[in-house]
Order: C-alpha cells, then structure tokens, then sequence
C-alpha cells in the first residue's frame, strides 16, 4: 500500500480517583446517568475547576513510558465550541505546550513518532436515540463523564497500514494498563481518532472509534474509499469522517470549510505549575516495569517462549498477574502458561471477557490444575471442565461433584454395568481378557466417556475381584 | 484624632457587642428600609424577602450586607444582572458569602449591576438601572452601581460586597461619594463568583467610610482551595490598621493620570487632598507609567476574549432560561442567547470570539497580554519609588442617564482609563472622596503594590481627616 499515511490520535481515561477538575469519583461502575456530577463538571456559574495533580503524574508516566520530552511547566487552555456534550462550551485542555513531546513507539520494526501527550477533560456522554450522531431524533447527555482527566497522546502520520496501527494500539494498551493509568475494569475508555491519507492527498479525519478493530476497519474502509475516488478521478476532500460501526463503513460529518476555529486563551482560573527535574525524577525512578522489560523478565524467570511470554503480556496486563500469582501458589509455569494459553484464553475470548471482570479466581485454576496433576481429574475431562468453570466461577471440586462423572460416582457406574452384562463377567472370570476391554467400553459410555481409562480399570478390577471373592 | 465621619457599621458592632440590639425584628426592618431605598433608587435586582418571615434564625443575623448579583447565594436568585440566567437560584454559596455568614452577616439583597460587569455606569442592565442617591437623574456608576448606591443612601448599618474587573469598585465609589477597596487579584476567593474576565475579576468592598469598607474586606479575604488562583496568605483585620502611621509614606503622581482628558476640578481635588496629606508627614514626586495609553485597548482585548468564553456556557440547558425545543442544537442556542443576552454582551462576545480567532489571535489577544506584563513591569519600577500612586478615581463627575446614552461604545470604553491599568495588573485600590465638583462628589485613587492592602486603608483613612 504505497503512499498510505495514518496518524492517530488516542483519548486515554486516566485511573484517577477522581475527575479532573473535581472531587467526582471517575470510577463508572454501577452509576446511574448523572450520577457522579457537581457544579465544577456540570460548568455551573461561578464554579472554577481546581486541578488534581496526580493526574500530571499519570501523564508524566506515559511520556516517559514513551521516550518524550516532559515540558518544564504546564498551563491550560480553553478550547471553545458548541456541542452538548461540553458543560462550559469549552473544553479545558494544552494548546501551545503539551506536557510531553517528541518520543516514540516502536511496532514491529518501525519506530512510531509520538508527537504530543498532553491532559485535557472529558466531554459528557451522548446517546443519540433514534438513529446515530448524523440523524438521531434527540440526544441525551450524561455527565458521569464530563471532567474526567484524558490523557491524548498523539502520533506523526508514520503508519503505512492500518494492521500497524492495529498492533500499536495493542501495544500502547498493554503499556497504558503496566503504568497503571488505565484501568478498563472500572469501566474507563480508550478512544481513538485515525486521520490517514492517499499518496499525499487530502487528510481524512475519522473521530471517535471505540474498539482497536474498528479503528481497522475503518482505515481498511477509508483506503478502499479514498482509491475508489481516484480511480473515478473525484478529488479526496479535507473532511471529518464518522465510523459507522453496523456497517462498517464511514460517513462524512463536516467539510474542512466548516471545520471549526477554536479561539484558544490560556484558561484564566488555573495557574502555571511548575514541572521541576525532581518531580520528574521522582516519577520516572517510581515507574512500574513496562511490558517489554517484562517479556524479557518472564522468559528468565519462567522459561517461557518470548511469543508465549508476550501473549500473555501483551493481550492485558492482568492476564500476566494472573499468571504471576498462579506460578506463585502452583510452582510449574509452564503448566500454568499452557493450560492458560490452550484453554483459559479460549473459554474467555469465547465470552469476550477480561480476566479481571471473570469469575476466574487463581486458587480455583490452580485447583484445577492440581486436579490434573494428581490424576483425580483427565486432562480431557479437564478441557470439558474450564469451560463451566470460567463460565460458573464455582471450584473444579464443587463443579465435579455435580457432575456425573465424578469419582464419586464411577464406582455405582461399574456395578451397574457389571450387573447389567453378567455374560461379559463369567467370560472375564473364565479368563477372557477381552471382556474386560468390552466392560470398559461399556462404562465409557455410561459415563459418556467423561471417566478416565485408567480410573475405570481400576474400579473394574476392585469388584471383579470383589465378586470373586463371593 | 477623631475622623470626621462616623462609621453607623462600627457603631452597630458596639451596640451589639453590648447587647443593646432586638435581634428579632432587626434583619426584617432592614429588609423594610431596604424596599424603600427600591423605591426611591432602584439598587436591588432582589430582596432577600425571606428574612423577614416567621421561621428564619433571627439570633445569627447581625449585620448587613448587600451583594453584587454576579456572587452566587444558595437559594438567592442570581442573575449577573442578565435575563439569561432570570430564573438562576444557585445550588451554593460562593466562598465570601460563606465567610459573611461566619461573621454573622446576612444578606439583605442582591445589587444592580450592568449585565455580567459589562459597563461603566451600571445602565447596562436588564432589570432596570440604579439612580445616584445625590441626583436620581445621574448614575451611580457601575458596573457595581446597585452596591454603591445602597452604601451611599442606606440609613442602616450596610457593607456592600462589590467585584471589580477593570474599575467596577472605584467608578460607582467616586459617583456616589463612598468608599471602594478592590484588593489584590486572588485576595478574596472567586469561588461562586460568576466569571466575566477570570484573570482580573476582584470582589471587594464599598462602604460609607473607610472603616466599613475595611471591614468588609477583612470579612470576606483569606485563603481558598476552591479557587486555584487564591492568594495564600493570612487574613488581615484591615480596620486596625486604620489610623496607623504614614509619616515616611511617598505618594507617586503619575502624570499620565493628569491630562488634559480629566475634569480640572476633578484633578484640582485629587492634588489638594493630596497636599492636605502633607500635615500627616506624606511626601509626594510624579512619576511616569509611559504605557497608560495602551491599557484600554489591552484591557478591553483580554477581558472580551476572556468574557467571550465565560458567556459560551449560557445556552439554555442544564440552568437559566430556556426555550421551546425546536430545531437542532444550534438553532436552539442560538435563538436563546439572541434573545436573552443584551446589547453591550452581544458587542463583547462577538469582539472577544474576534481577538482570538486564529489569523488574529497573535495581533490581538497575545499582543494584549505582552501591554499587561509591559504594565506590570512599569507598575513594579514605580513601587522601587514610592509606596503608593495616587490618581484621579474617575476623569468625569456622574453623568445624567442621558449623556450616558448618547456615549458611542468608544468613548464608554475609554471612561475606565483611570482604573484599568491597576486592574490588569491585580494591584489593591482604594477610592475615597475627594471633594464635590457642580454639587457632585469626586474621588481620588490610591493604588498599592501587591498585598499593601493595609497601606491603602491607613492612607484613605488619613484622606477621610484632611
Ligand atoms: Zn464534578
């Protein structure tokens, strides 16, 4: 795909404990709309926004994570237009000076350029009832989400492909959730802007995509879009662009004669901070460990493959923990990195789950682990097993017990098949060993070939020889 | 020394402090002498009616205070002196109502003022303008007009709680002959007040004399969290200070304050009173601010790109008025904010969007900010000097409303030039009476260096005895 250049813009929600401006909770579970507001995030006459600090540290970790520059110092501007779903009309946010500049990201081999991170606040929330943001009938505004603090980080046009952004924003997610500034358990967002354009044409601009496949499809849309236009010979106009995600397609929202101007002043209510080289190093000394060095970390300490390693690194932060504690309680890391890897990931992919909102617990899967190990349970019955077991959330003991073919039950299972094929039992005692294969078989099926071979043998032998011996 | 002017504040503290005052029925014959005052001047836009019924805790109630309509009352309407926010009963108080009410201040009503500080002459707003309690055919100055008035014409004990954003606390002081005291930008919480040009607003105090203002000020300053650009320092009971030494003080003239564009006798007042403060031991030297003349044009540039951006928020959704749901969000809006914003806020947001469009931005706003660090700068050299200036308040007497209507925007605008420069810098002032002038009273200026507040009270205390 020659000529094609992608920028990205991504609006992070930052795990603050509370708004930006405010002392409202950001945490977004279980609220009601409107909820979490007051006359600072609702812009009330005569309220003044009064800034949370540990903000600043949050996007002072994600520059640094990403190799930029942290400014000296940091003010704040208003960003003025009118939508609804800005309380004040202007958003408070860093024009002239962003907190961090100039660093980059690497994806594959390419390094991404990373422009610009800065903090701004969160607009509220629409819903558009009744069609989507082109022709809803009415729009209803919660501003649980007016205030809370944004991270944007932005990148210089230096993707070619839309799967490369696809990657970074993996990456940058897994890097985000490592620096413990995103939090997605609490409900937070990640939401991204994709401007792209074709061998040095008019830059499209697509806002607001939720999910890092639609930001793929989007661009897959837009490129498809765009040389469907040059082929008719029809001029690739500056514009700003909407993801439909029922369709998969993106439709036009203005053209750039109607893009607007935003009147930037430096917000008058908020004062200067200074950024001194202690607090930065005081930040940058506290940093967690990031991805890559855990990778590195997880191959030496576990043993594990780097693909396995950054699989489990890579597709959420709280996957590895998970997998951190269970080494911790159930010392065989490679059984643990397969049985997760194999089936784990699969049943909660399946229910499009994390880790973290899934009833999955360490000591229930290393409970069932140790089930394989010992032998109690098959490794095929296993397999069966995980899947209600990531389902229910109750312990393999409790899930087993209930099942039929639980140990417990093998042995009524062998009495009554022995019972039911008396001829079977006198051809075995009369020293055929090919009746005990026909008896297994039998209790295979009874126990719809959930019991163990082995398992079944055993109790096979125990009442032939019980019933020898009567 | 006894000062010439008895303070009916200091005296009421005197009567409460011995006991010697019927708290249950004094705040509703407050409330009673304040609808007469309605009557014959018009300086409220609301009485706080309340008070004057059954049930209200009468014991806590000890002093008066009226307050500008843009400082936000819990369960007080609060207009701003716009009908875009007619309805508008805050949720809270701003953090000087709070401390008024610590004191043991109440509310009596809330004053007239031009629709959001929009103007010179307190004629600007919606509900009706307040008339100068010397001439009822002139103004009170504003924009805290209905402030001054109260102060100049109330009979009882009274603090009037005013804001300044470019002169609106010393231009209706010198109309009125009353006492104004803006203090230094971030003295006194902004907290609840609502937002004109948040980088120069100022709530201060207006008194019939020095002491009520000084009180008022001691009352309401202090350090607030809720207000990022609050000054961190101690409160300071202003009143003693009053009477205090000024022997070594120099008073810097500034002569770009002297033109020939201010009333002779309005300067002939200034410099008497300025002589007369000779017997307290004051010496006086000019001195030189050479940017004066740019203040009215950065002023007016920063204050409308800030204003413009304050007004944004009033669209018809979540307070204030509203308006039948048709059309789009635009169209909504925008018919509302034409209908219920006045005249002179429709001139400053159109000009305040204009100055900081982009292509414009640089020759306007930012140009405006580097004339107010130029200021500033000019201000600090002259305070190396002496330790306060002394100008003229106002460069006219109160006009009648008619002269005010026939002002072009221009020349309305060019009325603050005495005020503006101290307010782009944040510097405390003063206004006191200087003298009369046709029958009508003039004032003179002190301006402080940042946090002389003191100096100020102890200087125009010494002006109330010359
Ligand atoms: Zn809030």
């Amino acid at each position: 795909m020659a000529g094609v250049m992608i920028g990205i813009e991504v609006h992070c929600q930052l795990n603050t404990e509370s708004k930006l401006f405010c002392s409202n909770s950001n945490d977004m579970r279980n609220k009601k709309p409107n909820e979490s507001v007051c006359p600072i995030c609702l812009g009330y006459p005569g309220s003044k926004p009064v800034i949370n600090k540990h903000a600043i540290e949050l996007g002072m970790r994600i520059g640094l994570a990403l190799d930029c520059k942290i400014a000296d110092s940091m003010f704040f501007s208003r960003k003025t237009y009118f939508y609804p779903d800005m309380s004040k009309s202007y958003q408070i946010t860093q024009y002239e000076v962003p907190l961090a500049t100039e660093g980059y990201l690497t994806v594959g081999d390419t390094k991404i350029r990373i422009r610009r991170v800065h903090i701004e606040e969160d607009p509220a929330k629409l819903m558009h009832v009744g069609g989507d943001i082109t022709n809803a009938e009415y729009v209803l505004i919660d501003y649980n989400r007016s205030g809370v603090a944004l991270a944007e980080i932005v990148t210089e046009p230096d993707f070619t492909t839309p799967k490369q952004v696809h990657q970074f924003l993996d990456n940058l997610l897994s890097i985000l959730e490592h620096l413990g500034v995103y939090d997605s358990s609490k409900e937070a967002t990640l939401r991204c802007d994709a401007n792209i354009s074709l061998d040095g044409g008019e830059r499209v601009e697509v806002k607001n995509i939720t999910g890092f496949e639609n930001v793929e499809k989007a661009l897959n849309f837009e490129i498809i879009r765009q040389n469907g236009m040059k082929r008719m010979e029809v001029k690739v106009e500056r514009e700003t662009r909407h993801f439909d995600s029922d369709s998969n397609t993106t439709k036009s929202l203005r053209k750039k004669e109607y893009e607007e101007d935003y009147g930037y002043i430096f917000d008058p209510d908020l004062p200067v901070i200074k950024i001194s080289k202690e607090w930065v190093s005081s930040i940058k000394k506290n940093m967690p460990e990031l991805p890559d060095q855990r990778v590195k970390r997880f191959v030496k300490q576990y043993a594990l493959d780097e693909y396995t390693a950054s699989v489990l690194i890579y597709a959420d932060k709280n996957l590895a923990d998970f997998y951190e504690e269970c080494c911790r309680n159930y010392n065989k890391p490679q059984t643990v990195a397969n049985w997760m890897m194999n089936y784990l990931l699969k049943s909660l992919n399946w229910r499009s789950e994390r880790i973290k909102n899934s009833k999955v617990r360490v000591g229930t899967f290393v409970e069932l682990l140790t089930l394989i190990e010992n032998g109690t349970i098959t490794e095929r019955y296993a397999k069966e097993l995980i899947k209600e077991y990531v389902d229910t959330g109750i312990s393999p003991k409790e899930l087993m017990k209930k099942s039929s073919s639980g140990k417990i039950d093998l042995d009524a299972v062998v009495k009554k098949v022995l019972e039911e094929n008396k001829k079977a039992v006198d051809e075995y005692r009369s020293g055929k060993q090919e009746a005990l294969k026909f008896l297994l078989g039998r209790v295979l099926v009874a126990t719809n070939k959930q019991a163990d071979p082995k398992l079944i043998n055993e109790a096979l032998l125990k009442q032939l020889g019980a019933s020898i011996a009567q | 020394m006894v000062p010439l002017i008895q303070s009916l504040v200091k005296k009421h503290l005197e009567r409460l402090a011995a006991e010697d005052v019927n708290l249950d029925d004094f705040a509703p014959k407050v409330i009673e002498k304040a609808k007469a005052l309605q009557e014959r001047f018009s300086p409220f836009i609301t009485i706080n009616e309340k008070l004057a019924s059954e049930n209200m805790p009468r014991h806590v109630m000890k002093l008066p205070f009226s307050v500008k309509d843009n400082i936000c009352t819990r369960g007080i309407r609060t207009t701003a002196g716009s009908k875009i926010l007619e309805p508008y009963v805050p949720p809270f108080d701003a953090t000087c109502i709070h401390q008024i009410k610590n004191a043991g201040g109440f509310v009596v009503g809330k004053t007239m003022m031009d629709e959001f500080g929009f103007g010179t002459f307190a004629t600007n707003c919606a509900y009706g303008a307040p008339k100068n309690p010397i001439d009822p055919t002139r103004v009170c100055g504003g924009s805290s007009g209905g402030a001054a008035c109260v102060a100049a014409a109330a009979e009882f004990p009274h603090i009037a709680i005013a804001q300044s954003t470019g002169g609106s606390i010393t231009a209706p002081a010198a109309f009125t002959g009353t006492v104004g005291i803006t203090p230094t930008y971030g003295r006194v919480s902004r907290w609840g007040l609502i937002d004109y040009a948040n980088s120069m607003d100022r709530i201060g105090a207006i008194g019939k004399c020095v002491y009520d203002a000084a009180l008022g000020l001691s009352i309401i300053s202090g350090y607030d969290p809720m207000d990022s650009t609050s000054l961190n320092a101690p409160k300071t009971d202003y009143t003693a200070l009053l009477g205090s030494e000024i022997k070594h003080l120099r008073v810097g003239v500034p002569v770009e304050y002297f033109g020939a564009d201010v009333d002779e006798s309005i300067k002939r007042n200034a410099l008497d009173m300025i002589k007369g403060l000779e017997s307290f031991g004051v010496t006086w030297e000019e001195v030189s601010l050479p940017s004066t003349k740019y203040a009215i044009s950065a002023y007016y540039l920063i204050a409308m790109s800030e204003a413009s951006t304050n007004l944004a928020k009033f669209c018809g959704l979540r307070y204030g008025m509203e308006g039948p749901l048709d059309g789009n969000y635009e169209q909504y809006f925008a018919q509302l904010r034409g209908k219920y914003f006045g005249e002179e806020a429709k001139r400053r947001i159109i000009l305040g969007t204009y100055a900081r469009m982009s292509g414009y931005r640089d020759a306007y706003y930012l140009k405006a900010l580097k004339v107010r660090a130029k200021i500033i700068g000019e201000f600090r050299k002259a305070f190396g000097r002496v330790g306060v200036i002394a100008t003229p308040s106002m460069p006219i007497i109160a006009p009648r409303f008619d002269e005010v209507k026939k002002l072009t925007p221009v020349e309305n605008y060019a009325m603050d030039r005495m005020t503006v420069p101290s307010n782009l810098a944040g510097l405390p002032t003063i206004s006191v009476p200087s003298g009369t002038s046709s029958g009508m009273p003039t004032g003179i200026q002190f301006i402080g260096n940042y946090e002389q507040e003191g100096t100020l009270v102890a200087v125009a205390g010494a002006c109330e005895q010359v």
